[in-house]
């Protein structure tokens, strides 16, 4: 048989296929809408840039001047969300119990006065948490010591032999929102490429359809790349529609190439698909392919860094990780979004998932059925 | 030439172009089809008939290649089926019992689909018009009643012209209507030059459709002629029918009753 003749089930099927999909409005919800609601929600979790701040009620005893230009600077620093409502301890411990505010900052009477004999203010600032919230408290205690120490240098000049300064690696400008927005396509392309064919290819096999087709003399790998074709452009619709509006509400910073982005989106849901080609291929019912679904998607969801960062985890868990099939398409998509990697950049992690493919396609050739 | 094609079978004129030779299927060691050997004629409209477990759906699988054989041969237009399992499903149709389609597709694409799976294009109104359906191109297989979807099936099983057509017991769960309109295009299918070969429970059809039936019980087929000369030799053996054979049946009075159009 020619080439074209056996491309042509391959293309009409495609063209059938994705048709299809635009009148099936259950999976219009699950291609678009559905990854949309993720994306809306996790969002605005993680929107803005990447600045800490805290909830703090400011309760300023003093009438000094110091405490009162020190109050106002406290209010325009960024790092601080002053609680202008809350005039006594009273209420501000009832707000940090109920977890409205992070901490109270308490400038007690006499701050900031300068004492008999000294030449410059002095004080002590008191900061009460909840302790539900110790780490607001201590993250609160170091930042108010950087701050008076700024001031002390000031007043008082002592030589500094040894300081510490922090720097972030992360190219200036990226928000959180940035990383977390590849976690939640990653998350988009898992649930397409795993929950769609584990529960339609046994469906159709219980109502005899694909017997149907294995009367004809279409072949396995025939329907392979059609399925494997029609669900990467679905893939490449459904992360578009994210984009746009990751780019619009959320103000994205995209810093990569969308060629580079196609290819490793194209190659994620090859891969993905295969997953759930070969537990949906080898599959009877559903109810075989669901439990198996799970088993696949799971430590993905949880290892591969959707819903925290890999590098968070204890050393051996990552030198696992990094060999789950959805870390290396996140990783990929994370770098070329935030670093503008290039195809080569991503060599490790492309070869891993080609490896997959090899992989989990012999597997899947080796275990389907049509019946 | 219809006729004439009636004629020349009998007098075994025609070429066999399905042709079973000692075939044998198995399932764990428990013979379902014990041997059996017949041949079926070109242009002829081929019964096999038993009741549920004989192995007519099982002997039938093996025929289109679906399921391996475990002994014996069959060929198919000279081809043997067991070692060209490709070749043979481009030759042959098949009718399963229940047809099921992809949801929320066309009729017009699922032809254009089922004619590329062979590697052809085809116009798929010309398929729907064969059966009466050009009225429902742009429906989904969902949408059409049960007699519908039968005669749609019998369009995508025939896009790619094949020389055998396999039905298997094609009009359960029809109306009187609907049967008849499927025995009509049974017909028109066979005028085109098709051989069919069908299962049924139904011995009325049978009597009517089939031009040879093969009685098969327990594996084996246990009688084999036109269903006139099953019924001559059972009457030859002394058989009498119990009750008096009314000119007219139930059926010929609900036909009578709500005509022969199509109800769906």
């Amino acid at each position: 048989m020619n080439m074209r003749k056996s491309l042509l089930p391959v293309t009409t099927y495609v063209r059938i296929d994705v048709k299809r999909l635009f009148r099936d409005k259950v999976a219009i919800f699950f291609v678009f809408l559905f990854p949309l609601i993720f994306l809306f929600v996790f969002g605005s979790i993680f929107r803005g840039d990447n600045d800490v701040s805290f909830r703090v009620a400011l309760l300023n005893e003093s009438d000094s001047t110091f405490s009162k230009e020190f109050s106002d600077q406290i209010k325009k620093n960024d790092i601080f969300k002053v609680d202008d409502e809350v005039t006594d301890l009273d209420l501000a411990k009832e707000k940090m119990n109920r977890g409205q505010i992070d901490a109270t900052i308490v400038l007690p009477k006499a701050f900031g006065e300068t004492k008999q004999g000294q030449n410059y203010p002095s004080g002590e600032a008191k900061i009460i948490y909840d302790q539900n919230n110790q780490s607001a408290g201590t993250t609160l205690s170091s930042i108010m010591e950087g701050i008076f120490k700024d001031i002390n240098q000031k007043l008082v000049s002592t030589p500094t032999p040894f300081t510490v300064t922090s720097e972030s690696t992360a190219t200036k400008g990226l928000s959180q929102f940035d990383y977390t927005f590849t976690g939640i396509l990653g998350f988009t392309l898992l649930s397409l490429g795993i929950f769609g064919p584990t529960s339609v290819f046994p469906r159709l096999k219980q109502r005899g359809v694909l017997r149907r087709y294995h009367l004809t003399t279409l072949k396995v790998w025939q329907y392979f790349v059609g399925n494997v074709l029609s669900n990467s452009f679905v893939g490449l619709l459904s992360v578009a529609t994210m984009f746009v509006a990751a780019l619009t509400v959320f103000d994205l910073n995209m810093r990569g190439s969308y060629l580079n982005l196609i290819a490793v989106v194209v190659l994620g849901v090859i891969l993905l698909f295969g997953i759930g080609l070969a537990i949906g291929g080898w599959a009877r019912t559903e109810n075989q392919a669901a439990p198996l679904a799970q088993i696949a998607t799971l430590p993905m969801m949880f290892l591969s860094g959707v819903f925290f960062p890999t590098f968070l985890m204890p050393e051996l868990l990552q030198n696992i990780t990094k060999f789950i099939p959805l870390t290396p398409i996140i990783d990929s998509l994370r770098m070329i979004v935030t670093e503008n990697a290039s195809l080569l950049d991503l060599g490790p992690q492309l070869a891993v998932i080609f490896g997959w493919i090899v992989v989990i396609y012999f597997v899947a050739f080796k275990v389907f059925r049509w019946e | 030439m219809n006729l004439l094609k009636g004629y020349s079978t009998i007098a075994g004129m025609t070429k066999p172009i399905v042709v079973l030779n000692d075939l044998v299927k198995q399932y764990n060691n428990k013979q379902v089809v014990k041997g059996i050997s017949f041949s079926v004629n070109e242009g002829e409209i081929f019964g096999i008939l038993g009741p549920n477990g004989a192995g007519k759906t099982t002997t039938l699988e093996m025929l289109e290649a679906l399921r391996p054989i475990d002994g014996g041969s069959a060929t198919l237009d000279g081809i043997d089926v067991a070692s060209n399992p490709e070749k043979i499903k481009s030759l042959i149709g098949v009718q399963p019992q229940t047809p099921s389609f992809e949801e929320k597709t066309k009729l017009t694409e699922l032809i254009e689909m089922f004619s590329s799976f062979y590697g052809e294009k085809v116009d798929p109104r010309k398929f729907l018009k064969e059966v009466h359906l050009e009225e429902k191109a742009n429906s989904y297989p969902e949408q059409l009643s049960g007699g519908q979807r039968q005669r749609f099936s019998i369009a995508a099983a025939l896009v790619h012209g094949p020389k055998v057509f396999f039905l298997d017991e094609p009009t359960t769960g029809l109306d009187p209507q609907a049967r008849r309109n499927l025995w009509d295009l049974i017909r028109e299918v066979r005028d085109r030059g098709v051989t069919v070969i069908m299962t049924t429970h139904y011995m009325d059809e049978a009597e009517l459709l089939c031009d040879r039936v093969a009685v098969m019980d327990e594996g084996k087929v246990i009688a084999l002629d036109t269903p006139k000369n099953l019924i001559k030799a059972l009457l030859k053996r002394g058989f009498k029918k119990s009750q008096h054979v009314e000119q007219a049946n139930l059926e010929d009075v609900f036909i009578d009753l709500t005509g022969k159009a199509l109800r769906d």
